[in-house]
């Protein structure tokens, strides 16, 4: 800085700045300082510019402190919020593994449970099965075996009347298995319309 | 003490801290401090016609959020474009070696590590500042 830079105070500005000082406790302050200069043979004007500046440096220092501070602080915050957002960011992405692990889960579940439904109707159609099976092998055994003794009695019997009450009698008797066979087969078809019932339209 | 420094840096905060730095240190006269290197810009082409106000010393942030370009692009713009007349360099928190090393290819003259501690670093450039003015100074970062 050259000498032409600097702002002479005279001494009558610096008594009334002094005064100022004195009453108002209020010096010069800020970059307009750097340029001031004084009297250096006025002991008084040359001590008001020093203690100015003292004050205005101390006031500086303050305030450079209490900024940094606050900056401190922002970034600390900056740091938080950014740990916050990479944390939703894994959260999120947990969340959708999770949704996808769970979505895997309930179709394996409606496959298991699909699997175990067609494993129940076949065991349940094999039953039936079975139970047809054995009752007309029943039905059709008994229809047989009085057919046949039927027809043994008629060949071997010589009496009219008894003939016609085993032709009556068979007929009765063939009435009543095909009459049981019917109901063994409604009985069947009438538990299949209602388990068909009990698991839903759909099914 | 260097009549007039320019600081472009994006954040408000760092000019007070900086301003009040090189206050206390009586580093510079003036000070002027803008938030974008398209600002930094336009001010030298300005300049290039009416040299008032001009900056002797830049400190340019390495990352200029909101600008068109970076630190380094705007360090090599003045030097290279507005003419080499002033003394230039990087201020930022970063210490990458290879910004470092891209920042001194453009011709920045020195890298001032911003941290709580700015104040030595502020006063061990204004030591060799001088040396800066003249190039007699080699590129140096003070951390």
């Amino acid at each position: 800085m050259s000498r032409d830079d600097s702002v002479v105070l005279g001494e009558s500005a610096v008594e009334q700045l002094r005064q100022a000082a004195s009453e108002h406790d209020l010096y010069l302050e800020g970059g307009i300082l750097r340029l001031m200069s004084v009297d250096t043979d006025s002991p008084e004007s040359v001590k008001y510019l020093k203690e100015a500046k003292r004050l205005d440096k101390a006031r500086r220092r303050e305030r450079l402190e209490f900024t940094k501070g606050v900056q401190r602080r922002n970034k600390e915050y900056q740091q938080q919020n950014d740990d916050l957002k990479t944390e939703r960011g894994r959260n999120d992405a947990l969340m959708v593994q999770l949704k996808d692990e769970k979505s895997r889960t309930e179709q394996a579940l409606e496959t298991v449970k699909k699997d175990l439904d067609y494993a129940q109707r076949k065991n349940q159609f094999e039953l039936v099965e079975n139970i047809v099976t054995a009752a007309l092998r029943v039905i059709i055994g008994v229809g047989v075996v009085t057919t046949v003794m039927y027809a043994v009695a008629l060949f071997v019997t010589e009496d009219p009347a008894a003939v016609t009450l085993l032709g009556s009698t068979w007929s009765n008797l063939l009435g009543i298995l095909l009459t049981n066979s019917f109901s063994i087969v409604g009985t069947i078809m009438g538990v299949k319309y209602a388990s068909d019932q009990r698991e839903g339209p759909s099914s | 003490m260097i009549r007039c420094i320019l600081l472009v840096d994006d954040e408000r905060m760092f000019h007070w801290i900086f301003e009040d730095a090189c206050s206390i240190l009586d580093i510079s006269l003036t000070l002027k401090s803008i938030d974008s290197a398209d600002e930094a810009d336009r001010l030298f082409a300005d300049w290039k016609g009416d040299s008032t106000g001009r900056p002797e010393c830049v400190f340019v942030d390495l990352n200029l959020v909101g600008s068109t370009y970076n630190g380094i692009e705007l360090v090599r713009r003045i030097n290279k474009i507005h003419g080499n007349g002033v003394v230039i360099g990087i201020i930022s928190s970063s210490t990458d070696p290879a910004e470092i090393e891209k920042a001194k290819q453009v011709g920045a003259q020195f890298w001032i590590v911003k941290s709580d501690e700015l104040e030595p670093r502020l006063e061990a450039f204004h030591a060799r500042y001088d040396g800066y003015v003249d190039r007699s100074e080699p590129f140096r970062v003070f951390a």
